[in-house]
């Protein structure tokens, strides 16, 4: 009979043999032989409703997963182009006509994709008992009105450009089935009851991984991966790391690793820099003294060196920026108005009794670069005699100081450096610095009832040669008030490894189902 | 023993009670509005008060406290704001993960530190008293953050012998293995000089004992002086160190997580506090506390059964 036989010396080197093992393991390479797709969401899936999505990660997801009639074109221009339809035509400002492709069916048996079930998606954005977040993305529709079983017609109660832009192309967009999401109650969370895209969820392991499968029943062009593997990483440096070590093929990077991998890139991978969309301030609130003085605010604006605080913090992978609205998209303005020059920002300050300086706060999100770039603003400021007190926040307590319903700390911010983001319309930029939006999103508290009528004008104006014109002018408006420096667009570093091609709007959002196995 | 254990498992479900008493206050005291941080900037005021309502947070701290502990006596943890599933299963769906984790790197933290104690003690004063020594306090003073980052960039990135992220392929236990290398070292790695110097200072006090010099005058063996007589004795403060260390490794657990993005409870506490989503916040930290009491009760009990003098004194 056999028998084990454990000596001292031959425990340690069975251990010694199963440590070293693990280096001989074979490593998961990437897109293993070219099927499956490894890509970075920076958070993991939380409603894939598009009535109720949370963040960008569930756009990127619902793409593949859900028709729409028109999608953003992969490329370095925004464009828009068919998705889902064979036919999407503006008739008249206020009418637009659409017919779907044919072949369209919805998973789990909820029949075929038509018309009806685009009615039901968009009027149920604007519908008041579903309270929508989104509804301003439908925000001019009337109705959907239902020619036959693949056509139809959105009517719009007033021209409404964004809707070309954002409401149409993205996930406000997107088509899902009436039959099945009144089954489950009229909107759903990370299960969707039916889906019909070029990809299906296989499986979701949260925290781990949701995993998209090819739909071998979309007529169209199919995805040239079998699987996609979206993993939630929401550490910048630990994505960056997992694409060096092969393990992921697509993730954005840091802004301030851009400097590095344009020296060394990463072994076997691409690094490339995209123009984003978001837009970096430095704002003052009008209402809390000193700056409730115009000349205060307008000698901040003349003590900032921009290209200084974004060398600081982005390491010259950052361009500063001279509006709210990014170069390529209408509304973006040439040049900014008031410039660097500290000898007048004294005089200013001398002008408003305040020659021997002042103390006051900026407030920030703790991210690095937020931090290097408040550390610059606060060594220009201490030039011309203002002293900062940096106060930097979690992103939990950040996003709600300025609003006035979530407590007193509104009434604190002096200074504040704010990033927001915004699709491709520039009518997603200025929104939130209306007098509507004083305590909401409009920190600042500036209060232009000027800027308020142009923003609403804008949004229904159909002549884009006029829009243009409204836009620049809002933001002349918003640097006039002196409660705005606008410091970067920053930009965005997209990683990916040489195996594959990437699908990727402008600004580096990527289309899953456009990667491709390179070569 | 059995008066003892049911004393110290009343105690345990009163620390309980009082850790989640206080995470209740604390999160009061936590600034920011889940509200506006969890709905976004396009969520209407309607929305976020009808979602302050579904959290409970438009009702005093009290109400709050006692409608969680009676949802807690129902089994109900309550319901994860953000994606509406239970609270409880958002945690389960985690907790192996953490779990796995923190016992593979206690038990290699362990298989290690032990046998380094001893070999320290048995040659006190020579060079290799001195080594152990200094790599043990080394060990201690690493933080896990950095010994998870530079362990990556160097087994990883460099040697590309261990994956960067992720917990391993589902029923693939060889790939969670894989998976379980890199950041079972960060969490371990300080544990093993912890549990060295614990070792080494408990061994030394036993060998000086009168039944270890009689065991020498006997003419034992030292390999069986060592292991049998006096570790046996050496070892029980090092149990109920192991007991509290479980417990503090899931503080360690966040990082290697969060650096490895491997799921865990602690990855979900730390999302879950970013976005104050905090029925998720004080589920995952209920059933942590559980875990952390329970370890330490565990421990206890260990000792009292190795130790003739502990029980004793029950």
């Amino acid at each position: 009979m056999f028998k084990l036989q454990m000596t001292r010396r031959s425990v340690l080197a069975s251990m010694a043999a199963a440590g070293l093992s693990a280096g001989f393991y074979p490593k998961a390479s990437l897109s293993q032989d070219g099927k499956v797709l490894r890509v970075r969401a920076y958070s993991d899936i939380q409603n894939l409703d598009p009535a109720f999505r949370k963040s960008s990660p569930e756009d990127d997801v619902m793409r593949n997963i859900f028709p729409g009639l028109a999608t953003m074109k992969p490329g370095d221009a925004w464009q828009w182009e068919l998705d889902s339809a064979t036919k999407l035509e503006q008739v008249d400002p206020t009418h637009i006509e659409f017919t779907l492709i044919d072949g369209l069916v919805w998973s789990d048996g909820h029949g075929p994709v038509t018309a009806e079930d685009v009615k039901f998606s968009f009027e149920r954005m604007i519908d008041p008992a579903l309270d929508s977040p989104y509804k301003g993305d439908w925000a001019a529709l009337d109705h959907v009105e239902v020619q036959d079983e693949k056509s139809g017609v959105i009517v719009l109660k007033e021209p409404f450009p964004p809707l070309w832009n954002v409401g149409l192309v993205f996930g406000s967009g997107r088509i899902v089935s009436k039959k099945a999401v009144e089954a489950a109650g009229g909107k759903f969370d990370t299960k969707p009851p039916a889906q019909c895209g070029r990809y299906s969820i296989k499986e979701w392991l949260p925290k781990q991984r949701l995993v998209l499968v090819r739909n071998p029943e979309w007529p169209g062009q199919p995805g040239a991966f079998e699987e996609i593997h979206v993993i939630p990483i929401e550490d910048e440096k630990t994505a960056e790391l997992g694409l060096e070590a092969g393990d992921l093929d697509y993730t954005w990077v840091a802004v301030s690793s851009i400097p590095r991998y344009r020296e060394t890139p990463p072994k076997g991978g691409k690094i490339i820099v995209k123009p984003s969309l978001a837009y970096v301030w430095l704002g003052m609130n009008q209402e809390k003294a000193p700056f409730d003085k115009l000349e205060v605010r307008r000698a901040v604006q003349h003590a900032i060196d921009v290209p200084t605080v974004l060398e600081a913090a982005y390491f010259g992978a950052a361009e500063p920026a001279t509006g709210l609205i990014a170069p390529g998209l209408l509304g973006h303005r040439e040049k900014n108005i008031y410039g660097y020059d500290p000898d007048k920002a004294r005089d200013l300050l001398k002008q408003a009794g305040l020659a021997n300086g002042f103390d006051c706060t900026l407030d920030i999100l703790n991210k690095a670069e937020r931090v290097s770039a408040a550390q610059a603003l606060q060594a220009n400021l201490a030039d011309v005699g203002i002293n900062v007190e940096i106060r930097q926040h979690d992103s939990g307590t950040f996003w709600s100081i300025g609003d006035q319903k979530s407590g007193d700390t509104w009434k604190t911010i002096q200074l504040l450096m704010q990033r927001f983001s915004m699709q491709p319309d520039p009518s997603f930029a200025t929104e939130w610095f209306t007098p509507e939006q004083i305590g909401v999103w409009n920190w600042e508290r500036w209060n232009s009832p000027e800027f308020g009528e142009l923003n609403a004008k804008a949004k229904v104006e159909t002549d884009n040669a006029k829009r243009n014109e409204m836009y620049i002018k809002m933001q002349d408006l918003m640097e006039e008030s002196g409660s705005y420096v606008f410091l970067t667009h920053e930009a965005v570093g997209v990683g990916y490894r040489d195996a594959v091609e990437p699908a990727l709007l402008p600004n580096g959002t990527p289309i899953f189902y456009g990667f491709k196995p390179a070569g | 023993m059995l008066a003892y254990a049911v004393r110290r498992a009343g105690l345990a479900i009163a620390i309980t009670a009082v850790a989640l008493t206080i995470l209740i206050a604390m999160i009061q005291l936590i600034p920011g509005d889940p509200a506006a941080v969890l709905l976004g900037p396009l969520a209407s005021q309607e929305m976020r008060e009808s979602f302050r309502v579904q959290m409970g947070l438009d009702q005093p701290a009290i109400v709050q406290m006692t409608r969680f502990f009676g949802r807690v006596l129902r089994g109900d943890l309550g319901t994860d704001v953000l994606t509406n599933r239970p609270v409880l299963d958002t945690v389960l769906d985690q907790l192996p993960f953490t779990l796995t984790l923190i016992f593979f790197s206690i038990g290699w933290s362990a298989l290690l530190g032990i046998p380094l104690g001893c070999f320290s003690a048995i040659r006190r004063g020579t060079w290799a008293d001195s080594i152990v020594g200094v790599l043990s306090v080394g060990a201690i003073a690493l933080p896990s953050f950095v010994v998870a980052i530079y362990s990556l960039l160097f087994f990883s990135v460099m040697l590309g012998w261990f994956p960067t992220i992720g917990a391993g392929e589902p029923g693939k236990p060889l790939d969670q293995l894989h998976h379980l290398v890199l950041p079972s070292l960060a969490v371990g790695l300080g544990w093993v000089g912890y549990l060295a110097r614990m070792v080494r200072a408990s061994m030394l006090e036993v060998l000086s004992e009168n039944h270890i010099r009689m065991a020498r005058a006997f003419g034992l063996r030292e390999s069986v002086i060592t292991f049998r007589y006096a570790l046996k004795i050496a070892i029980i403060p090092t149990v109920v160190l192991l007991g509290i260390g479980v417990g503090h490794m899931i503080s360690g657990a966040v990082f290697a997580e969060i650096v490895f993005a491997r799921p865990g409870v602690g990855r979900l506490i730390f999302d879950s506090l970013a976005t104050r989503n905090y029925p998720v916040v004080m589920g995952a930290v209920m059933v942590t506390t559980i875990f952390y009491v329970l370890s330490t009760l565990c421990a206890d009990l260990i000792a009292a059964s190795l130790d003739p003098r502990v029980r004793a004194n029950l």
